[in-house]
């Protein structure tokens, strides 16, 4: 099922513009981190009097860190991440340092939502969020087009399995009792 | 549905008048300590008037919310400004509780809450109407008729036999030993403090700089009042089943009589602390969809208070055999100790890099004392250290020999907790979604964990598993959709 683009294993990968997307991302997050260094660079050495040296070079570690892993985990993120929707489930591997293989059987979605930020919409991306009752599982960063075709044939699988639950004409819902 | 002999059918009524004082009543003794801490007349003359506000709007708020049991449904509508109107279908009705506080009791009347299946809203009832205490119990029996397909629900107040007997001191045993060994732990070391302080300062006739209190308070946050809370919560407890229904009573000054059906459970834990496993005994909690009458944990009903292991096995038996299974537990393999291993060498580094500093600064300082407090301080933080490492790499070792894994056929179990163990029972067709996941280090072993979601007594929730392997914990979401496709999974029964 939904198998344009699928590779021989029946799992589809992400478009490569998933990676503009979580460089733009993690700029943004960045530049907030940056922020902070350059207020703390700024206003912290009245208050953290000798302990100045410590925060500013374990804070520099930590910038040094994160860009680091902002610069690796996209690539990372892509090449790992695959999905497959069969008739009974949904199925997706991913990770960058922890691996998840996610099962959702489609007989427990209960809602099926595409949504799209700012950054994923410039780059025709959304990300679909399926939810059951015992939480949620995202398919991230697909093109906006296979997002809503996603979306679409999750509503009609599950429609279609609400609609067999459905006694047709005649038949009653339940066993009659008695004589 | 049928009326009750005070409501009839369709009839719009209104919640018991008691509710304005109900809902009035915290504010009102709130303003009252205020009212004492000012003088002037002014000052309380604005916050009488603040109660005169909150009373009339709350009885308002009384006169305009009017309640009608349909024939299919339950509306509660609010005609103030901000207009409500609430309709809760029988059909989608997970559970309806009825609760006494205080205030009830004084006013003879009953909390009927209507719970409905919903993962978003399980700590909060969708409705919670306050009416006459036989009202309350009237109404309660013939809303579970109409979920039981017309079933005469048999009256609760009929003399029922709980299946086990739990004694006053069963109830003090459970209060004490229930709380968790961390939770313990610390409150056990702030006591300790506050005694040592108190000892200091014996000879300086016990000016203290309050230290010692605050410590003491902070040991009966801890450890006291939940203990207390969980006495007074569990007082009197009955267990029972008839049919499919599973009924809880208990309570001393808030009595709770909650029942739900069998086919609600989603999971069975049987829970020990440490100090409850050395006295043999467990305790048996369930997720109950919709179920809202507490908080945080409490809200997971208690189907059997702390009792001695074959007691607790037996009851088991008899009052969710549901649950009950042949087990064939399967420990973590080789790949697991050495990840766990690897897991506490780690956390024991952080640790020792983080009392470093403290511990290198408090030996300066303290070495210069004179006497005892020179030759013990300067050690204490070192020692600590050192007792945090083995108590890291005890609980390894425990977790390595207790963590168990095991697939059913109808049924799979985890076991985990090296301090407070947990045996979590679950059904593959409550199952909704499974991660299993495996980082860098459990890959490298080949082992992974599973994560299975479900929707618990407080929403959705996860339940973890030990380290296995992968193909190993696969088996939980492939039985999934085993018995979904071969038709053993009853939606009828399942759906939420």
């Amino acid at each position: 099922m939904f198998s344009p683009g699928a590779g021989t294993d029946g799992y589809r990968r992400l478009n490569r513009k998933c990676l503009l997307s979580m460089y733009f991302g993690h700029a943004i997050s960045y530049a907030i981190l940056l922020g902070a260094f350059v207020l703390v660079e700024i206003y912290a050495q009245g208050f953290l009097g000798p302990n100045y040296d410590l925060v500013r070079y374990a804070f520099i570690a930590v910038l040094a860190i994160v860009l680091a892993y902002m610069i690796v985990s996209p690539p990372v993120f892509y090449a790992r991440y695959r999905y497959r929707i069969t008739e009974d489930r949904i199925d997706v591997r991913c990770g960058i340092l922890f691996i998840r293989h996610i099962l959702v059987p489609i007989e427990r979605v209960h809602q099926v939502e595409v949504s799209r930020g700012p950054i994923n919409s410039m780059l025709g991306l959304a990300d679909v969020t399926i939810t059951t009752a015992g939480g949620v599982a995202t398919l991230n960063y697909l093109e906006a087009e296979e997002a809503e075709k996603v979306a679409e044939l999750l509503d009609s699988l599950v429609g279609r399995m609400l609609k067999e639950r459905v006694p047709g004409p005649g038949v009653p819902a339940t066993e009659p009792t008695g004589d | 549905m049928q009326g009750t002999e005070m409501i009839a059918p369709g009839e719009r009524v209104r919640c018991h008048p008691s509710v304005i004082v109900e809902n009035s009543l915290s504010v009102v003794v709130l303003v009252a300590l205020l009212v004492t801490r000012f003088e002037t007349t002014a000052v309380a003359g604005v916050l009488a008037a603040a109660v005169v506000a909150l009373l009339l709007f709350n009885y308002r708020q009384w006169k305009l919310t009017t309640i009608r049991f349909g024939e299919t449904e339950i509306v509660v509508e609010r005609d103030t400004l901000f207009k409500m109107k609430k309709t809760l279908p029988y059909a989608k009705i997970a559970a309806v509780n009825v609760n006494r506080g205080i205030v009830n009791r004084l006013f003879g009347t009953s909390k009927l809450q209507i719970n409905i299946n919903s993962g978003s809203s399980a700590t909060v009832p969708e409705a919670v109407l306050t009416f006459r205490e036989d009202t309350a119990d009237e109404l309660r029996s013939a809303i579970l008729e109409r979920l039981h397909d017309g079933e005469v629900v048999p009256d609760e107040d009929e003399p029922a036999e709980s299946l086990v007997s739990f004694s006053p001191a069963d109830v003090v045993v459970h209060g004490l030993f229930s709380v968790p060994t961390y939770q313990t732990t610390f409150g056990s070391v702030f006591l300790a403090y506050s005694i040592v302080e108190l000892y200091t300062s014996a000879g300086a006739g016990f000016r203290g700089d309050g230290r010692a209190l605050v410590s003491l308070l902070i040991f009966v946050a801890l450890q006291v009042a939940p203990a207390v809370s969980l006495i007074f919560r569990y007082y009197n407890y009955r267990v029972y089943r008839r049919g499919e229904t599973i009924y809880l009573q208990h309570g001393f000054f808030r009595t709770y009589k909650t029942s739900f059906d069998v086919s609600r459970v989603n999971a069975v834990r049987v829970k020990s602390t440490l100090a409850a496993r050395l006295l043999h005994r467990s305790w048996i909690e369930a997720e109950v969809v919709g179920l809202a009458s507490g908080t945080g944990e409490s809200l997971r009903p208690v189907l059997c208070l702390l009792k001695d292991d074959a007691t607790q096995q037996r009851l088991l038996r008899e009052l969710v055999p549901e649950f009950v299974y042949d087990r064939n537990p399967e420990r973590q393999p080789e790949g697991a100790r050495s990840m766990l291993l690897i897991r506490a060498a780690a956390a024991s580094l952080a640790l020792a890099l983080a009392m470093a500093y403290p511990s290198l600064r408090v030996y300066h300082e303290a070495a210069d004392l004179a006497g005892t407090a020179g030759t013990v301080l300067p050690w204490v933080l070192p020692l600590a250290t050192l007792l945090g490492v083995l108590a890291i790499f005890y609980a390894t070792r425990v977790s390595c020999r207790i963590t168990e894994f095991d697939a059913g056929k109808d049924l799979f179990t985890f076991v985990n907790g090296a301090v407070d163990r947990e045996t979590v029972v679950m059904n593959y067709d409550k199952v909704q979604t499974v991660q299993v996941e495996r980082g860098p280090v459990a890959g490298f072993f080949g082992v992974a964990r599973a994560r299975v979601y479900l929707l618990s007594s407080t929403g959705g929730a996860s339940i973890s598993s030990g380290y296995f392997s992968g193909s190993r914990l696969g088996v939980i979401g492939e039985t999934v959709m085993e018995r979904i496709a071969s038709g053993e999974y009853d939606w009828q029964k399942n759906s939420v």
